[in-house]
């Protein structure tokens, strides 16, 4: 959709340690991801392929290479800059949708906002708005555990783009939740990309979730295949 | 950046059942210390209660305490009729010259024993201490072996209830009243006719004399004639600065209270530490997460040092609670200024409820510095790979 | 690998929790020995080797009162006594001290030695003690901590009596119970004071052991309906009525020591109960595995155990090791003197230790019993 790309990755490398051991993760990937482009990342579990979606979003460092977000150079960031950074830009959602076990849908909603200088009645306004985006208005009051493993996801999807961030990660989102749920989640996801603009990546080893994206590139063992 | 603060009150009750031992230790610890000191500061408004600002006592040079004084006839002689002390309806100087003595008494219900103060007073002693109030019973007749006993010592020592007698030095005494002093020093004492004591205790001197000053001024000349006149080795100073001075018996109750509160704050702290550290290890994902969302280092630092310090004041509300209903209540101890038994009450002061909420608050917060700045210092990625 | 070995290394593997609690048990531990020692000696108080034999006259109305000078004569008579001497507490203010914390008292110098053979001075310092009507005794704490020398002029301002003295040190004693006090010569006193011929206390030695009772009985009876009669007891009987005079504070420090020990085996309970719990998945694992529960039970009892006596080894032994090596009467200024722990309380707090490691493994004992393994796999805190 636009000219710039999201995302430009060169050279990326990313090596742990394991005792004496060097572990490859990712082994001099480049990769160019355009705005507005749902990307599904597969592979078998140890291909590296989450390891790329923590860089990108910028809550993990590559021992090597550069990975551009939006032209910023995210590797160069310090800790609270970075912090601040995916604040404003990234949405995260996770497998297992990590939501604050003691606040409310609403509260957890409202959390990456708390971040920003919005006033109360602007941040009602998101929250409402994102939670009625997917689908949840009526259960702002409900605490996590009240709500289903749907439910949660959904939840999460909002507290991802409650601050209308232009990247939204989502990494195995569909792993804890039935089909039909996760039909729902990776529709909301679809139609963010669709009719909203966002870029999103999505991790999955689930080809019928990567059916969703509009591009799916496959990992192994730290390569691009 | 703070989160807000329903997170962490919840935060606090979500895990109520690992906090709760906490909680309850942080809480004992805290109604210790608010008791042990209550007791200090009841002892010291007991003296500070005493004492009326027109009121000069008269002791010799050198006694510390009234009881260990004393002011021979010659003496109050020399200067009961000074001008500057106020007189009565029938022109008699406002003076009390008083004879104090200790008595060895049993205890009610007990053979444990202790020492009674017994005050004989002089004619105007009464008018001059206008606090004190008879309860029950009569005033003891001038010339007649009669005491009047306060109602707080009558409930601590033996045959102490009126139309009880008792012996002293060979001669029988009889309980004729109660009296009541208004959380004074006089609620410890036992008062009876001057003279009589005198006779039956073989005693030539007085103790001490008590005046009652014409206005300020008199006061203030009344005592530098005293200090100047050389015929005359006595001390005069206002009654409540003499009742003011008299704190020592509170210093070693305040010295046990600093003794048990740091002792036991030190395993307050660990307890406190050993549950955020439960929580942090518990919450590692949701930190995780937090930092993920964009909230820095030092809010997450900041969130549980908050939980911590709630976690505690809770603990000390709860304290402040169980000390509570002891306010008020009576007890006795030996004083170290006159040696005898005397009676005061737990005093839970509002700003030593404060003091002891912000003593829980200390231990709360220095419990969990440890654990939030490991909380803290959690890589994001590890965070998020726990699980 | 050996079941001891799995045990050991379980409880290390989160050292700092296993820290914690083991600082924890020993905190509480060491504070329990201190007030146990504390309120044994405002209970029991230290009795002097010399004590035994010593009998304390005190006026019958209270130790405020003085007794005549002249009853030394009807005391002397008596068969049972030995020797006699005045006893009376001067309690005065040395140089400019606002509290002085030591005693002084003026005795009849000859009779010091026979009254109290506990303590040790050289000949001729007694007998520059005899010699000199200003000369005075000091125990060897008050001694040191004032840096006396022989020789040195002592000046005290009278608080209870109208006079000030001056005392010259002519000897330093040590051996007693509590060597921090001034002994001077009564007749000082009494001439000061201008014809006193009046005593604080008298202090009498019985002829024997056997006969203190009779001793007592006598001088009680020997001055029954004179102007002034007296109380004579034994010096333990004297000391036993002075701690009662502390009435309720007694029961108070008493009772704070209960919540106190109360407190801290709650928190350590909890903490260990914490410590314990944390196994729970490992504990999920072996009952998959085919463990027993007994064998599980065993697990978590050799658990909290080994942690509450390494607790106790840290605490009682600490407390044991520095109340017998540090000087207790110059930490407090002479409020406690021997604190001496003996082997009963160092059993008490053993068994309060013992009584923490069953303790702390029953909830999560009772916990595994019921614990299915599937649940015990998904248990995170």
């Amino acid at each position: 959709m636009a000219d710039t790309p999201m995302v430009v990755i060169r050279n990326l490398s990313k090596v742990y340690r394991q005792g004496d051991l060097d572990v490859v993760a990712l082994n001099r990937i480049s990769l160019q991801i355009d705005s507005g482009e749902f990307l599904a990342l597969m592979g078998p579990s140890g291909s590296g392929k989450s390891t790329l979606l923590h860089i990108i979003a910028g809550v993990d460092r590559p021992t090597g290479g550069e990975c551009r977000v939006q032209g910023i150079e995210v590797t160069r960031l310090n800790e609270s800059a970075l912090a601040d950074w995916r604040n404003q830009n990234v949405g995260f959602v996770f497998q297992s949708f990590n939501l604050i076990p003691v606040l409310t849908a609403y509260e957890n909603v409202e959390l990456p906002l708390l971040l920003t200088g919005l006033n109360r009645r602007r941040r009602r306004q998101q929250v409402n708005r994102a939670l009625e985006l997917v689908g949840l208005a009526d259960r702002s009051r409900h605490l996590p555990r009240q709500l289903s493993g749907g439910q949660e996801q959904r939840v999460a999807i909002a507290r991802a783009l409650v601050t209308d961030p232009a990247l939204i990660v989502a990494d195995e989102p569909t792993g804890n939740l039935d089909s039909r749920s996760a039909h729902e989640a990776l529709g909301i996801l679809q139609s963010l990309s669709r009719q909203s603009g966002k870029t999103v990546i999505l991790v999955t080893h689930d080809p019928k979730a990567a059916a969703f994206g509009t591009r799916t590139i496959h990992l192994e063992k730290g390569e691009l295949t | 950046m703070t989160l807000p603060l329903t997170y962490h009150v919840r935060n606090v009750f979500v895990r109520w059942r690992a906090t709760l031992a906490t909680v309850a230790g942080v809480a004992l610890v805290v109604a210790v210390y608010v008791l042990v000191q209550s007791l200090a500061v009841g002892l010291e408004k007991s003296s500070r209660n005493t004492g009326d600002p027109r009121n000069v006592m008269i002791v010799r040079k050198g006694s510390t305490a009234e009881s260990s004084s004393q002011v021979t006839r010659e003496q109050l002689r020399l200067f009961k009729y000074w001008p500057q002390i106020a007189r009565d309806e029938q022109d008699r100087p406002l003076a009390s010259a008083d004879v104090l003595v200790m008595l060895t008494r049993p205890r009610r219900g007990s053979e444990a024993e202790a020492h009674v103060l017994i005050r004989g007073v002089g004619a105007a002693g009464r008018a001059l201490r206008p606090q004190v109030a008879l309860v029950a019973g009569r005033w003891f007749v001038p010339g007649q072996r009669e005491v009047v006993v306060s109602r707080r010592l009558a409930a601590r020592i033996a045959a102490f209830d009126i139309g009880n007698t008792f012996k002293a030095a060979g001669r029988e005494l009889a309980v004729v009243g109660w009296l009541e002093g208004q959380g004074s020093a006089f609620d410890s004492e036992v008062w009876m006719d001057g003279d009589e004591a005198r006779r039956i205790f073989d005693r030539e001197f007085y103790s001490s004399v008590l005046v009652r000053m014409r206005d300020e001024r008199s006061a203030a000349a009344f005592l530098r004639r005293l200090e100047a006149d050389k015929r005359l080795p006595l001390r005069g100073l206002r009654e409540t600065d003499y009742y003011g001075a008299q704190t020592m018996t509170a210093v070693p109750i305040r010295i046990l209270g600093g003794f048990l509160a740091t002792a036991m704050s030190i395993g307050a702290v660990f307890a406190a530490m050993n549950t955020m550290y439960a929580s942090v290890g518990a919450r590692t994902r949701e930190i995780g997460t937090l930092r993920v969302l964009g909230y820095r280092r030092r809010t997450i630092l900041v969130s549980f040092l908050v939980e911590g310090g709630l976690l505690a004041l809770l603990g000390g509300v709860l304290g402040c609670l169980l000390a509570l209903p002891l306010h008020g209540y009576s007890t006795g101890t030996i004083s170290l200024e006159t040696f005898t038994e005397t009676v005061f009450e737990f005093r839970l002061a509002p700003w030593l409820l404060a003091k002891g909420l912000a003593f829980s608050l200390l231990v709360g917060v220095a419990g969990s510095l440890l654990p939030a700045l490991r909380a803290a210092r959690l890589p994001v990625i590890a965070a998020l790979q726990s699980v | 690998m050996s079941t001891g070995t799995f045990v050991l290394k379980n409880a290390l593997r989160n050292k700092r929790r296993a820290g914690l609690c083991i600082l924890s048990v020993a905190v509480s531990l060491f504070l329990f020995v201190t007030l146990l020692v504390a309120l044994r000696e405002i209970t029991i108080p230290p009795e002097d080797v010399g004590a035994a034999s010593r009998i304390i006259v005190r006026n019958k109305i209270s130790l405020g009162t003085l007794l005549p000078a002249r009853q030394r004569a009807v005391l002397e008579r008596l068969p049972g006594v030995a020797a006699v001497t005045p006893f009376t507490w001067y309690g005065g203010k040395f140089r400019d001290e606002d509290a002085t914390l030591f005693g002084q008292f003026a005795v009849d110098p000859l009779k010091l030695p026979v009254l109290l053979p506990e303590a040790r001075v050289p000949p001729e310092q007694w007998a520059a003690f005899f010699k000199d009507r200003r000369a005075c005794l000091v125990g060897k704490i008050v001694a040191d901590q004032y840096h006396f020398q022989l020789g040195d002029r002592l000046p005290f301002t009278g608080t209870i009596w109208p006079c000030d003295l001056e005392l010259r040190v002519a000897g330093i004693y040590e051996g007693t119970l509590d060597d921090r006090n001034v002994f001077f010569h009564h007749d000082y006193l009494n001439e000061a004071v201008g014809e006193l011929n009046q005593v604080g206390t008298w202090w009498v030695k019985a002829r024997s052991l056997d006969q203190m009772a009779e001793v007592v009985a006598e001088i009680n009876h020997a001055f029954a309906n004179t102007a002034a009669e007296v109380r004579a007891e034994t010096e333990r009987a004297f000391q036993m009525s002075m701690i009662s005079m502390w009435g309720n504070i007694r029961i108070l420090v008493r009772s704070i020591c209960s919540v106190v020990v109360f407190t801290l085996v709650l928190v350590s309970a909890s903490t260990m109960n914490m410590a314990v719990r944390e196994r729970f998945r490992e504990l999920a694992v072996l009952k998959a595995l085919g463990f027993r529960r007994r064998q599980l039970f065993a697990f978590i009892l050799a658990e909290s155990f080994g942690l509450a006596l390494a607790g106790a080894l840290v605490g009682v032994g600490g407390a044991w090791f520095f109340y017998s090596h540090v000087s207790i009467a110059r930490l407090t200024q002479g409020i406690f003197i021997t604190f001496e722990v003996t082997p009963r309380i160092l059993g008490q707090a053993w068994l309060i230790a013992v009584g923490l490691g069953i303790g702390a493994s029953i909830a999560p004992a009772v916990a595994v019993a019921r614990m299915s393994v599937v649940e015990g796999l998904k248990t995170l805190d």
